[in-house]
């Protein structure tokens, strides 16, 4: 057979392989790409009973209420106390609430914590809005330190017309503590 | 253990290991197999159950403290040899498990059957002997049509009822449900009732304890989560450590607990007595040895049991909070003018919140006896 | 693209002028360590899959020896030889026999030995595309395989050998996990990708551009397909599982937060992250057995394959639904209504071409005139229990079923159905079909079908009642379990038995074969083996095609 043609076939391994190791690597991309794209989707759509964030309440639908409960959990590596100070209360669809947590440092040091959260049922979280939240922030507690931490929100009236979620009567906000690692404050 | 092999054979059956399966063993085990075929456990002893579970029931209402009734071979946790799936105490597990006995399975069954009927009718009328010139036939357009919509249908009739459950499943739980939630750490749940104020840790209970008090080994814990039956429960799971997960099988529920997040299912117990469970991801070094157990009982039973742990029902506890939300929201509202947006807020939350909260627990705490 | 009459330079320049130089081999170092001889690597890869899966094969052996009676009975004692937790060294068995069964086992043999054997000499190519990359990508493995022994004499833990189960889940393999021996399994994980990943790249190459003249993709056999769906899965699926292995590197080590939620991270992205390469992985695994398969059935019925191009748009349509569906090994992690929802009609998509699959099996026998030999018992077994384990598969696709049965033994029987006796079927059979090929002696044909006979029965004994046991609600990955479970456990240690005497035949019948087999022809199965490694020699020459075959 000609060389010529050989070479052309050379050519096409070549350029073959290279696509293919072109798509390996954007593959990878894709992997690592994941992450961010995974967290803007759970924003976005409530997934996982992620929350959204709102400047402000759209304003009370009259008459239309559903509880909220409040939990808290903590790291047990965080020698903190941190519970709500009420365990349910009924908030006003559309209408702005505050809610209050109660952290106390009890070792001897200040350490720095920071919360992670969703609320369940998953499907409500595209309608549970915070407009202000400890959990936005690192905090701080100095030796002994005990605060109320507030969070404002408000339950999106959008809810009752979603044939998935309108048959909720409790969204339940949870908040875990945990430690901010040493090298990363 | 398992008495379904005597000692000499279960030495037998080891030396088949430690001897590198020699090929002799292989004469000898399915042997042993067919001569040890045992009936599954006894339903006499199902059928006495009741007759315990009344006593137990009995003794809860005269004592203070709350004893714990005994569970009954057969319901709620596995029977050596059975077959199927544990009987279903709750409406989704009876529905979940009529779904698989009746639709699942038949299907299942037969197209297994008819995959191996036609394989050994092929193997029969197209064998060498019987056919030995072969068809070069390698089309047919109408029975590759027909074996690729067929099962379209058949799978569609399974999607349907099985798309109906899911949405049955994640029913949020109604007004007036029992909040449960359980934590798992590594290698125990701890519990909370946060309307009742009660909490605490079950861990397994050794060989010993387990036998002396009664309980299956493996299943039985120190401290079982109540419930009372025919009352919806709110479970909630979350993790200290590692992921978790929560499962009862005669209540048709498994929920992982995943640490620094919550997840949330409901189920209504229709029938008292003892539901074993056991961690169903994979923890670590004791991930066996963490069981779930649950004991349903009457509403009464349950508010007895309420007490017995210092506790109390939502009612009460709902009146003194709101007596303490008085007193807290005077605060809330200076700490409100402090925070930036917060202003506005306090004025709407304290007016319409005090009322409704009330009646809300009352209603609770109907729904919770009133069963 | 498709009708390239590809001839390599190097094949050109050595061997075309000289015709006798064709079964010239180098000396022993150059042949096996340095070769670039693709059915060399291939005759590597399927020792290194047999080592490893005799390696894998043991260490079930321990975990059926440990669970055939209720309570601990040797765990500890195995611990306290290696100075561990006897609880610890379970999970690391567990870990070590699902790491080295899907990437040391299935995985090599499949795609390394039979692909690398088979799939240039079937679309009539000399070699494949890249000698020495294939070279390196067999000889990737042994540095894996090396970490992931090693990993069992470093600390994981509280005891030797990392804990985490195959899976890998975080934070049980971040901070549940501390030691060396996690790190050590998820490098090993990283280079038996790169392993792969090379050797995909490679023979899509080859298929692309080394077909001989008229060897049109619409012709080529289905086990050239099987291998070439089976690498374009590999390379979208596996550098997802390099990236997320790869974070939890980093979260272990470098103080990285990706599935951490102390640090904003989620836990379950990782799962999404595994299984999103998890669930294309189980159809890298039997895709090349279906083509096996399809090849065995065709030359056992002396007929052509029925459906051929609905058999060949059937894998590629598994192969891509087979990206949609990973949410199905989640079911239980907590997630909305919608999403289980079509996570479960999507994966019940899947039972369509399968079962297109397996009904055009049955009608490739229709109107044959069927042997039964050795490779074609094989094949049937496969098409049943493939057909069994992939009915249990429906009923799991089932979200709301699935509740009940996840991380249950049902789920082990169900893979281990589809893998065990789907996967390991369809090796067998084609290690059967080819051995003539392969080694130029004959299999002892008694021993093989004793061998099928035994191997059967043990399996089934072994993994039917996992059925049983999983519908009690007897979870995954325990050393020990309720006395309720004590019956079934024993009957499937028992099959466990019967099963490993069956590979003692094996071995036998492997063994003295090569020793005393008969010599064996060109084409020992007769008119219904038409692929063209039928019209080489028995073995082929080491250099094959020098004229390249073309077919009309």
């Amino acid at each position: 057979m000609p060389a010529i043609e050989s070479a052309a076939a050379e050519r096409g391994k070549r350029r073959t392989a290279i696509s293919m190791a072109m798509l390996v690597v954007g593959m990878v991309c894709l992997g690592y790409a994941a992450v961010p794209l995974y967290d803007m989707f759970c924003r976005v759509t409530g997934f996982g009973g992620t929350t959204m964030r709102a400047d402000a309440a759209p304003g009370a639908v009259a008459g239309k209420t559903m509880s909220v409960r409040f939990d808290a959990n903590r790291d047990p590596g965080l020698p903190w106390e941190f519970k709500p100070e009420r365990h349910t209360e009924t908030v006003t669809l559309g209408a702005q609430d505050m809610a209050f947590y109660v952290a106390k440092n009890l070792s001897d040091k200040p350490i720095k914590g920071i919360a992670s959260y969703n609320v369940s049922p998953m499907q409500a979280g595209k309608y549970f809005s915070k407009i202000e939240c400890f959990c936005f922030t690192e905090q701080t507690l100095e030796p002994g330190q005990e605060v109320r931490m507030p969070v404002i929100f408000f339950v999106d009236p959008k809810i009752l017309d979603d044939p998935d979620a309108n048959d909720i009567r409790e969204i339940t906000l949870s908040y875990t503590f945990h430690p901010v690692k040493p090298d990363k404050g | 253990m398992s008495g379904h092999f005597q000692e000499g054979e279960i030495e037998t059956l080891m030396n088949m290991f430690k001897t590198a399966f020699l090929a002799l063993s292989l004469v000898a085990a399915p042997a042993a197999a067919l001569a040890q075929e045992t009936a599954p456990a006894a339903p006499a002893e199902a059928a006495a159950a009741p007759a315990v579970l009344e006593a137990a029931t009995n003794a809860a209402e005269a004592a203070p403290a709350f004893p714990a009734a005994k569970p009954v071979p057969g319901i709620g946790q596995p029977v050596d040899g059975a077959l199927g799936i544990q009987p279903q105490v709750t409406k989704i597990g009876e529905e979940a498990l009529w779904m698989h006995d009746w639709l699942l399975m038949p299907i299942m069954v037969a197209m297994s059957v008819l995959v191996l009927f036609l394989l050994f009718w092929v193997a029969a009328r197209y064998r060498a002997k019987a056919n030995p010139v072969a068809s070069k036939t390698s089309h047919h357009t109408l029975i590759e049509v027909i074996w690729t919509l067929v099962p379209v249908l058949i799978l569609v009739g399974i999607a349907i009822p099985s798309i109906s459950l899911l949405a049955k499943q994640f029913k949020p739980a109604p007004e007036g449900a029992i909040t449960l939630k359980a934590i798992g750490n590594q290698w125990n749940w701890s519990y909370e009732y946060p309307d009742h104020g009660i909490e605490f840790t079950a861990n397994m209970l050794t060989d010993e304890q387990a036998k002396a008090a009664g309980e299956p080994r493996l299943l039985g814990v120190d401290n079982r989560i109540v419930l009372p039956v025919g009352v919806p429960v709110k479970l909630l799971t979350t993790a200290s450590d590692v992921i978790h997960s929560w499962a009862v099988p005669a209540f048709w529920i498994k929920l992982d607990a995943v640490p620094g997040r919550t997840n949330e299912t409901s189920f209504t117990i229709e029938k008292p007595g003892v539901y074993y469970g056991q961690c169903s991801e994979l923890c670590g070094d004791r991930h066996a040895f963490m069981p779930i157990a649950v004991e349903a009982v009457s509403p009464e039973q349950f508010q007895a049991w309420v007490k017995s742990k210092g506790g109390k029902m939502p009612a009460e506890k709902a009146a003194e909070e709101a007596a303490a939300k008085a007193a807290a929201d005077a605060a809330n509202a200076a700490n409100a003018a402090a925070a930036a947006n917060a202003a506005n807020a306090a004025a709407p939350a304290n007016a319409t919140e005090a009322a409704p909260a009330a009646a809300n627990a009352t209603n609770a705490a109907a729904a919770a006896t009133g069963n | 693209m498709t009708d390239i009459a590809a001839t390599p330079s190097e094949f050109q320049a050595a061997h075309a002028h000289d015709h006798h130089d064709a079964d010239h081999k180098p000396a022993f170092f150059a042949r096996w360590f340095m070769s670039t001889n693709h059915k060399d690597i291939g005759t590597l890869y399927l020792i290194f899959a047999i080592l490893a899966g005799i390696i894998g094969g043991a260490i079930s052996g321990l975990m059926r020896l440990e669970l055939a009676e209720p309570g601990i009975q040797y765990l500890e004692h195995w611990a306290a030889m290696q100075g561990g937790d006897g609880l610890h060294l379970w999970n690391a068995l567990i870990t070590a026999h699902g790491l080295i069964m899907v990437f040391f086992l299935v995985m090599p043999a499949m795609i390394g030995g039979f692909g690398n054997w088979f799939v240039p000499i079937m679309i009539g190519a000399p070699d494949m595309a890249f000698p020495r990359m294939n070279n390196i990508s067999f000889w990737l493995l042994i540095p894996a395989f090396t970490l992931l022994l090693g990993s069992a004499f470093v600390s994981g833990g509280t005891g030797p050998g990392s804990g985490t189960g195959w899976t890998v889940y975080a934070p049980l393999s971040t901070s549940g996990s501390p030691g060396a021996a996690t790190d050590m399994a998820i490098l090993a994980l990283h280079l038996a990708g790169a392993s792969s990943i090379l050797g995909a790249i490679n023979f899509i190459t080859t298929i692309f551009n080394m077909r001989a003249p008229g060897m049109t993709l619409h012709k080529m056999p289905l086990f050239a397909w099987s291998v070439l769906i089976t690498a374009f899965l590999l390379l979208l699926a596996l550098p997802v599982l390099a990236a997320a292995i790869t974070m939890l590197l980093t979260d272990r080590n470098f103080g990285t937060a990706f599935f951490d939620a102390a640090g904003g991270g989620d836990p379950i992205l990782y799962q999404h992250l595994f299984w999103f390469f998890g669930h294309p992985e189980v159809y890298i695994m039997i895709l090349p057995g279906f083509g096996i398969v399809s090849h065995i059935i065709s030359t056992f019925s002396k007929k052509p394959i029925f459906g051929y191009l609905g058999m060949a748009y059937a894998m590629v349509a598994i192969g891509v639904v087979g990206f949609v569906v990973w949410a199905h090994h989640m079911f239980t992690i907590g997630m909305d209504v919608n999403t289980k929802m079509y996570f479960t009609a999507a994966t019940m998509v899947i039972a369509v071409p399968t079962g297109i699959k397996i009904f055009s099996w049955i009608a490739t026998m229709w109107g044959g005139s069927l042997s039964f030999k050795t490779p074609m018992m094989w094949a049937l077994g496969f098409i049943f229990m493939f057909t069994v384990g992939g009915v249990t598969g429906v009923l799991l696709a089932n979200g709301g079923i699935d509740n009940y049965m996840h991380d249950t033994y049902y789920v082990v029987a169900h893979f281990h159905y589809v893998l065990s006796l789907g996967a390991v079927f369809a090796l067998f059979a084609g290690f059967y079909y080819w051995f003539a090929k392969m080694w130029g002696k004959n299999y002892n044909e008694f021993l093989g079908q004793v061998h099928f006979w035994v191997f059967f029965i043990g399996v089934n004994v072994l993994f039917f009642p996992m059925h049983f046991l999983g519908l009690q609600g007897m979870p995954r990955r325990y050393p020990d379990y309720p006395d309720g479970f004590a019956y079934w456990n024993e009957v499937a240690s028992i099959g466990y038995a019967i099963m490993a005497g069956s590979m003692v035949i094996f071995f036998v019948n492997v063994i003295w074969s090569l020793i005393a087999g008969s010599k064996a022809q060109d084409n020992p199965w007769g008119e219904g083996a038409t692929t063209l490694e039928w019209t080489l020699s028995s073995p082929p020459p080491y250099h094959q095609f020098e004229t390249l075959p073309r077919v009309d």
